[in-house]
């Protein structure tokens, strides 16, 4: 029920079918109502005029055969009452029935001789005279005119029926005053205005469909070009930029059409333009890193063998000799991280994930970056609440995020320990790594992860870091799905918090450490 | 004397891998283009073999799989790049060990040669059984049922550094240093592709490993029952 509702408040081809019909529907039943009330009333005056000038003529030819017989024997006047009943009776091709109702009233003529008056009270058809409507009988009584009125009777051995009553007073020589009615049926009558009815109420029907079927396809010839253009700007969105709508008039629809496509050859060529640009780009960047490395290659071996030698050089020779090595160190380095930007950018990086400990990991990283560090003062404690935290990601990534952020630490820790800690719940683990230096503003928290950005350009690059690491360290936790956050404040030292899924590529659910650490004072 | 091939296009870098080489104590045979690699190597078998990847005439892969296609000996390539899948390629091609451009240290590169043409486990001797195989470590044979099986040195190796102490499990990083000589290389993909190259070579249903067993999440072990 609520998704017919969905749909149809979804479709507007629906809902504009739906209340065209619902409009239709009201015009159709009003018109027809109207129609039919007019032709009703046509067909019952006319029949009521036509019933009326019969029964006027009928009635006057009986006074006027009565009028004729007065004086004559009582078997002549019989005779008479006979012939006018029968022919009363007579019905033309349009009618139904006919019968007719005969009563005497008043004072009972006086006949000649010693004769009792006859009576010729006569019902033809079986008629109730009972049914027959008193208020009529009185008005015919009285009046000298035709009277009539529409009346339901009853017959003894037929159903009752609708019929139209028209009588006058007749007086009937040598017997009295009688009332005189002809009865018509009025089942033909109502048989055709209930064929009027029902030829009303199905053409209204069929002109509902029709309008129906109009309107569907009117609404179709405009939807559907809507729905069209719908279709082709989703899988636009998908990426597919090829989609073009089909312009096959010259409409509004068409302009639309035509409109869109040109949006969509415009967007199409924009992207292609700036997806070329940034290929060649990073093209350009690995090329440049690959065609490095073979000349490094040499140079790195070169230097070797000199700084071998530097024993037997003077002392100037023996220093320039350290600082070739050194550079050369840094040099390779940055190639390095430049190679990985460059393939994160390029989106080709991979993960190759392995099960292995985490915690393992990384002690043994903080002790390889304290073994490298040139202030061996720094302490770095390691406080995890499990022996072993089996985790499954590309443990080469891992293990790189990891000497990111405790040599980044390690640089700013201002010879302050540093704490790390590993927290595990069952889908993520979260590692902390926190210094207790000089800290960080908010303006410098929000570009930690920038390239090649520094916090205090002014700090001398001691461990030679390339600039890169912690925008790597972030690039390689979302590889994984984790997520790398950094929290800072002036004074009181950074926190930088890996989260990783246990296996990676899974979504994780929350931080099992709060970048915010436990020691800052909520309220500053 | 130790003769060690090196095959690479850049004049300078070979010059100096042979100034470097030399040092050690290790005789140089250079060669500039992939196509006349395979001549030179007939002509005058190396101890061992550096092949550059990116080669003028013949790709580095080609040649590692020509030289591999009639000879055991050792071949380390040398890669511009350090992409998986180029590593992965050469491996398969048939290639020992590589190392990517720039070496961390010259010295690295000295010591992993030396690895590779260390007569292996001089200290074991005799005959070793695993599953249904039996290997000569002193002939440097392994054979099934009287049936020689033609192994790479290094693969040669890694079965006797897993058959030498059966039932012991071993971490691929415990390989990587019994058998490659690393001592922190995370780089399991070498370890993982040299066993693919093994089984295939020794097991009756490499899907079905006998020989070189597979325990999830830790590593490999040598195969103590019998085969079949």
């Amino acid at each position: 029920m609520n998704r017919n509702l969905f749909t149809f408040r979804k479709s507007l081809a629906s809902r504009v079918i739906f209340s065209t019909v619902l409009l239709s529907l009201g015009v159709v039943w009003l018109t027809g109502s109207a129609l039919y009330s007019q032709l009703s009333d046509g067909v019952k005056q006319v029949n009521l005029e036509t019933s009326l000038a019969e029964a006027r003529s009928t009635f006057f030819n009986a006074q006027y055969e009565f009028l004729l017989v007065e004086g004559a024997n009582t078997s002549i006047i019989t005779e008479t009452v006979q012939e006018i009943i029968i022919s009363s009776t007579e019905v033309s091709l349009n009618q139904d029935r006919k019968s007719i109702f005969l009563s005497r009233f008043g004072p009972i003529a006086d006949p000649l001789g010693d004769e009792i008056a006859p009576d010729y009270s006569t019902a033809t058809d079986e008629l109730d005279i009972s049914s027959f409507p008193t208020e009529l009988r009185q008005r015919v009584r009285a009046s000298d005119l035709v009277e009539y009125k529409y009346a339901t009777v009853k017959y003894k051995n037929r159903e009752d029926a609708d019929v139209l009553i028209a009588g006058r007073r007749i007086a009937i020589p040598e017997s009295g005053n009688y009332e005189m009615y002809l009865v018509y049926s009025l089942t033909n009558q109502n048989t055709t205005l209930s064929l009027v009815k029902s030829s009303l109420f199905f053409t209204g029907l069929a002109l509902l469909f029709l309008i129906g079927l109009i309107t569907w396809l009117v609404v179709r010839q405009v939807v559907r070009p809507v729905r069209e253009a719908a279709r082709v700007a989703e899988q636009f969105t998908q990426g597919d930029f090829s989609q073009r709508m089909k312009v096959e008039s010259f409409d509004e629809i068409s302009t639309l059409g035509t409109a869109f496509n040109e949006m969509a050859l415009s967007l199409e060529s924009q992207i292609t333009r700036l997806e070329n640009l940034s290929r060649v780009q990073q093209r350009f960047v690995s090329d440049v890193s690959h065609e490095l490395r073979t000349p490094l290659t040499t140079l790195r071996m070169a230097s070797e063998v000199i700084h071998g030698a530097k024993g037997s050089f003077d002392p100037t020779i023996a220093r320039s000799s350290e600082l070739l090595v050194a550079q050369l160190d840094r040099f390779e380095r940055l190639l390095e991280d430049l190679l990985e930007v460059s393939r994160f950018d390029a989106e080709v990086a991979v993960l190759e994930p392995v099960e292995f400990d985490l915690v393992r990991l990384i002690e043994r990283c903080i002790e390889d970056v304290r073994a490298n560090a040139q202030d061996h003062t720094i302490s770095v404690q390691i406080d995890h609440e499990t022996e072993q935290v089996m985790i499954k990601a590309d443990i080469r990534r891992v293990e790189r995020i990891m000497r990111n952020l405790l040599s980044n630490a390690l640089d700013h820790a201002d010879e302050k320990p540093i704490q790390v800690s590993v927290v595990a719940t069952a889908t993520e683990v979260g590692v902390g790594v926190r210094d207790f230096g000089p800290g960080m503003d908010p303006a410098s928290l929000s570009r930690v992860f920038d390239r090649f950005w520094r916090a205090d350009p002014s700090r001398a690059r001691v461990r030679g870091g390339t600039g890169l690491g912690l925008s790597i360290a972030l690039e390689d936790a979302r590889l994984h799905n984790g997520e790398l956050d950094a929290w800072g404040a002036i004074g009181h030292g950074a926190h930088f918090v890996l989260t990783l899924p246990i296996v990676a590529g899974s979504q994780i659910s929350g931080r099992p450490i709060r970048p915010q650490p436990k020691d800052y004072p909520q309220s500053v | 004397m130790t003769l060690v091939m090196v095959v690479d296009d850049d004049q300078d870098l070979a010059e100096m891998l042979g100034i470097v080489l030399t040092g050690a104590g290790i005789d140089v045979d250079l060669v500039s283009r992939g196509d006349e690699a395979l001549e030179v190597f007939r002509n005058n078998p190396p101890d061992l073999v550096l092949l550059d990847v990116m080669l003028p005439g013949l790709d580095g892969i080609e040649v590692c799989k020509l030289i591999r296609a009639e000879s055991m000996v050792p071949i380390v390539m040398l890669s511009a790049k350090g992409d998986t899948h180029d590593v992965v390629r050469g491996l398969e091609a048939g290639a020992d060990d590589y190392m990517v451009k720039p070496f961390r240290h010259p010295s690295e590169l000295i010591a992993r040669i030396r690895t590779r043409l260390r007569r292996t486990n001089a200290d074991i001797s005799g005959l070793l059984v695993i599953g249904d195989l039996s290997i000569d470590v002193t002939a440097h044979e392994v054979s099934r049922a009287g049936k020689k099986i033609a192994l790479t040195r290094l693969e040669f190796d890694l079965l006797v550094a897993l058959a030498k102490e059966p039932g012991r499990v071993f971490t691929r990083d415990a390989l990587l240093g019994e058998v490659w000589g690393y001592r922190h290389s995370t780089d399991t993909r070498l370890v993982n592709v040299h066993v693919q190259r093994l089984r295939s070579k020794v097991e009756h249903d490499p899907e079905h490993p006998q020989i070189v067993m597979t325990v999830r999440g830790v590593g490999y072990k040598a195969g103590v029952l019998g085969g079949s």
